[in-house]
């Protein structure tokens, strides 16, 4: 595994600062926000990709593209992926993103209506395509096996996972790359702030299922896992850091952001146990998506309510994004991480800055603090802002080697 | 080949510079219809080209009817408008299916680049503070097969794989691996694109838009046109198919998908990643290449597509390449981006259908670099039981999707 992230860039840094309670959200300071009133991100404040990759010209990559070529730097290594082995083996690559780099396809298309189409920028043009990142991070990494791009909102990440899982069980690839990735840039930024999306300044808190939550706080990572085909990861003498068990993706065709959306989610977790061979009973702690954002929160719980119907309060649900922000494309790989990492540690991380649950909400086991636990079997849940939906269930490895 | 879970098509639906709906579209294609014409949805008076390949007389009324069509943007429009072409051509009853396991997978090259694009007019011109919601949701995009599955209904996965110009292969083929796993009854895949402002303006910078005539693999190619366009193939198993009667157009083999891990914009100089996606397409397919009766090329019309294109095809078919017809139907449609494979697959299936092969038109002299049959400007006659749709992109990205004839 390899994580980029405002609160660290391993998992085990990762997870240790979520477990203490450590907030990334920070004031916004970049120059040309100005004019924007929400002024609190999860950004990542010092990102210094010379540090992963101090031998190679960084110029051909932009934000987006920088976050997931370091990731996979750290995924690789972790691994045990070389530079022979990749050599020898076409490994996939899938990469879950809302926008790719918003940033640089609106640069790029601003100094063209500027300075003039003949001084456009060939090589942000580059980058202006969804899987720039994607293609960059091959070119960087020699990863010739499948390359594609996935976009579903913020589900981006967690899809891509299962997107790649059923490469491998479907005989398409030996090895996948898996994750997610979106930058903290301006127009994201904006977009999202005159959506009402953030939560406001001074009122509200970006906390999961907290009374006063008013919206989420946007922030920016780069998440990748090497997935493997079992057996081929035990004769490579792998470290096998978990199992992925199947995963569901379903869609609300009659969201429209104020609609209910926990039918898509109890399909998606249904999807998922079916896929995995799991039952909810063996599902020892859940991943939340829940972000701040009033609705979402609101529709999870309920989804969670009715799939363990009446057991929901024997279930533990953490949730990591008022610490770490909204990271879009990366947010269900993170969570994915983070549980792999509870699995590791035995210690499950609190909803940092929950002071007061929603009253109306179900009775859930919210887990407000750090809580020592054994885990076997996890669910990530990925929710979208408009209508997608996607769980993931990931195991303990049953056989350790 | 065929076996109870083998995929089928059932459903075309497109929109394209060409013609909108299945029989419009291979009419035109059969004539050697050409999309061309000066660009009309931005002006291109900065620019040292003007010529594109846009869709005229389009009204997204006529199929935009559960959404407002104010308030999506016109990749949606297109996606819609060839996913109800392709559910009616598939004579498939939405009230009568499970709508839980029905799907939508779209690829795209720019989802709705008109959203970012007057996000820049605004902070170009010192208006940002008229930047509405809007613009976040109806630009990223996965909205556009959000917007399909919510105007039809479909409550299945909903899914954008925005892998640029191979993007509707991708698609087709994520599909396609869905419905062999039962995971979905009926999918919905394709792609689409509108004509873009940032996408001519990077091409153009390139030097990579042909002034006056997409040609490719002649002598003396200038480049391609950029386009704009949708198809969506209704998708299911052949044995649900078979039950409820539906004509079956042609089968999905099977896929190969590769990176050169190479450069951003050009590709191998050996054509080793496009030749490996072909290999692994044929295996998966279980088809030797000498059964291949058709290729239809990604076939840009810039100088070097259509030179390492050609190279690939050889080092996949060797001597063998000399004897199967490849044609690039970009040289009436222009390159409609995303949507161009999933054309392009429409295209295979119906030359299955009907016995003919589309031609590669304007074609006037012979490259010594680009020497085999590429269908020059005339149509032709043949027996098509297996075609292989090659689709390249930005990324390294290589893909062979192989469709074929269904046995009864």
């Amino acid at each position: 595994m390899g994580v980029i992230s405002s609160l660290g860039d391993s998992p085990a840094l990762l997870h240790s600062a979520l477990c203490q309670g450590r907030t990334a959200l920070h004031p916004v300071q970049e120059p040309g926000f100005d004019d924007l009133t929400c002024r609190q991100a999860g950004h990542i404040s010092a990102f210094h990709p010379e540090v992963y990759l101090p031998e190679k010209n960084l110029r051909p990559l932009d934000r987006t593209g920088q976050l997931v070529v370091c990731a996979a730097k750290l995924a690789l290594v972790n691994s045990g992926w070389t530079a022979d082995k990749l050599g020898a083996h076409d490994v996939g690559l899938v990469l879950g993103t809302m926008f790719g780099s918003v940033h640089t396809i609106s640069k790029f298309d601003r100094h063209a209506l500027i300075q003039g189409p003949s001084y456009a920028s060939p090589m942000d043009f580059a980058n202006t395509v969804i899987n720039a990142a994607a293609g960059q991070t091959a070119i960087w990494h020699k990863l010739r096996g499948i390359n594609s791009t996935i976009a579903c909102g913020s589900t981006s990440g967690l899809v891509a996972l299962g997107y790649a899982t059923d490469l491998i069980r479907y005989g398409h690839q030996i090895a996948v790359l898996a994750g997610g990735a979106d930058e903290f840039c301006f127009e994201s930024f904006c977009g999202f702030e005159r959506a009402g999306l953030l939560y406001g300044n001074g009122e509200g808190r970006p906390v999961p299922f907290d009374h006063r939550r008013t919206g989420f706080a946007l922030g920016e990572a780069a998440g990748l896992l090497m997935l493997e085909d079992w057996e081929a990861a035990v004769s490579r003498g792998a470290n096998i850091l978990a199992e992925i068990r199947g995963y569901g993706s379903t869609y609300n065709p009659v969201s429209d952001q104020s609609g209910n959306e926990s039918d898509a989610i109890v399909r998606a977790i249904q999807a998922a146990t079916e896929d995995a061979a799991l039952s909810l009973v063996e599902i020892d702690c859940i991943s939340a998506s829940a972000n701040g954002s009033v609705n979402l929160d609101r529709d999870e719980a309920f989804a969670v309510k009715t799939l363990w119907n009446g057991y929901s309060s024997l279930v533990p649900i953490t949730a990591i994004k008022s610490m770490v922000g909204e990271t879009l494309g990366a947010s269900g790989v993170l969570q994915a991480i983070d549980l792999v990492e509870t699995m590791r540690t035995g210690q499950l991380p609190g909803i940092a800055g929950l002071d007061e649950f929603e009253p109306t909400l179900p009775s859930l086991d919210i887990c407000r603090h750090e809580r020592s636990i054994r885990v076997r079997s996890g669910l990530v849940n990925s929710i979208g802002f408009d209508g997608h939906a996607c769980a993931l269930l990931i195991s303990k490895p049953q056989d350790p080697n | 080949m065929t076996s109870t879970t083998a995929v089928v098509v059932t459903g075309i639906g497109l929109v394209t510079p060409i013609g909108t709906g299945r029989q419009r579209f291979w009419d035109a294609l059969m004539a050697g219809h050409s999309g061309f014409g000066p660009v009309k949805s931005f002006d291109t008076g900065g620019f040292g080209v003007h010529l594109g390949a846009e869709i005229a007389d389009f009204n997204p009324r006529d199929y935009v009817f559960a959404l407002d069509p104010e308030t999506i943007g016109r990749s949606s429009h297109l996606a819609i408008a060839a996913a109800r072409l392709a559910l009616q051509d598939g004579l498939l009853e939405l009230d009568k299916t499970d709508r839980r396991r029905a799907g939508v997978c779209v690829g795209t090259t720019s989802g709705e680049p008109h959203f970012i694009e007057r996000f820049d007019d605004h902070y170009v011109s010192g208006e940002l503070e008229r930047v509405g919601k809007e613009f976040i949701t109806r630009y990223p995009c996965h909205v556009v097969p959000g917007h399909v599955a919510k105007e039809l209904g479909l409550a299945g996965e909903a899914m954008m794989i925005p892998t640029a110009c191979a993007a509707g292969n991708y698609a087709i083929a994520h599909a396609s691996d869905l419905l062999r796993a039962r995971k979905t009854d009926f999918m919905l895949a394709g792609g689409a694109d509108s004509f873009s402002r940032i996408t001519y303006t990077g091409f153009a910078r390139l030097g990579a838009i042909a002034p006056e005539v997409c040609q490719p693999f002649d002598r003396n190619r200038k480049g391609m046109v950029p386009g704009e366009g949708a198809a969506m193939l209704l998708l299911e198993l052949k044995e649900r198919a078979i039950a409820r009667g539906a004509r079956i157009y042609c089968e999905i083999g099977g896929y190969g998908l590769s990176c050169d891990a190479h450069h951003m914009t050009a590709a191998h100089p050996q054509g080793e990643g496009a030749a490996r996606a072909m290999n692994i397409a044929l295996t998966k397919s279980g088809v030797a290449p000498s059964q291949v009766d058709y290729i239809s090329a990604h076939g840009t019309g810039t100088p070097t597509n259509d030179r390492l294109e050609t190279i690939a095809v050889k080092k996949t078919f060797g001597q063998l390449a000399y004897e199967i017809p490849i044609s690039s139907i970009k040289s009436m449609l222009g390159h409609t981006m995303g949507a161009a494979s999933a054309i392009e697959a429409a295209a295979c299936a119906l030359a299955i259908t009907e016995g003919r092969i589309p031609p590669t038109m304007n074609w006037v002299s012979k490259d010594p670099e680009c020497d085999l049959d590429y269908v020059p400007n005339v149509s032709r006659a043949r027996d098509v039981r297996v075609a292989m749709n090659n689709a390249y992109a930005f990324g390294g990205n290589n893909s062979s999707l192989i469709l074929t004839a269904s046995s009864a």
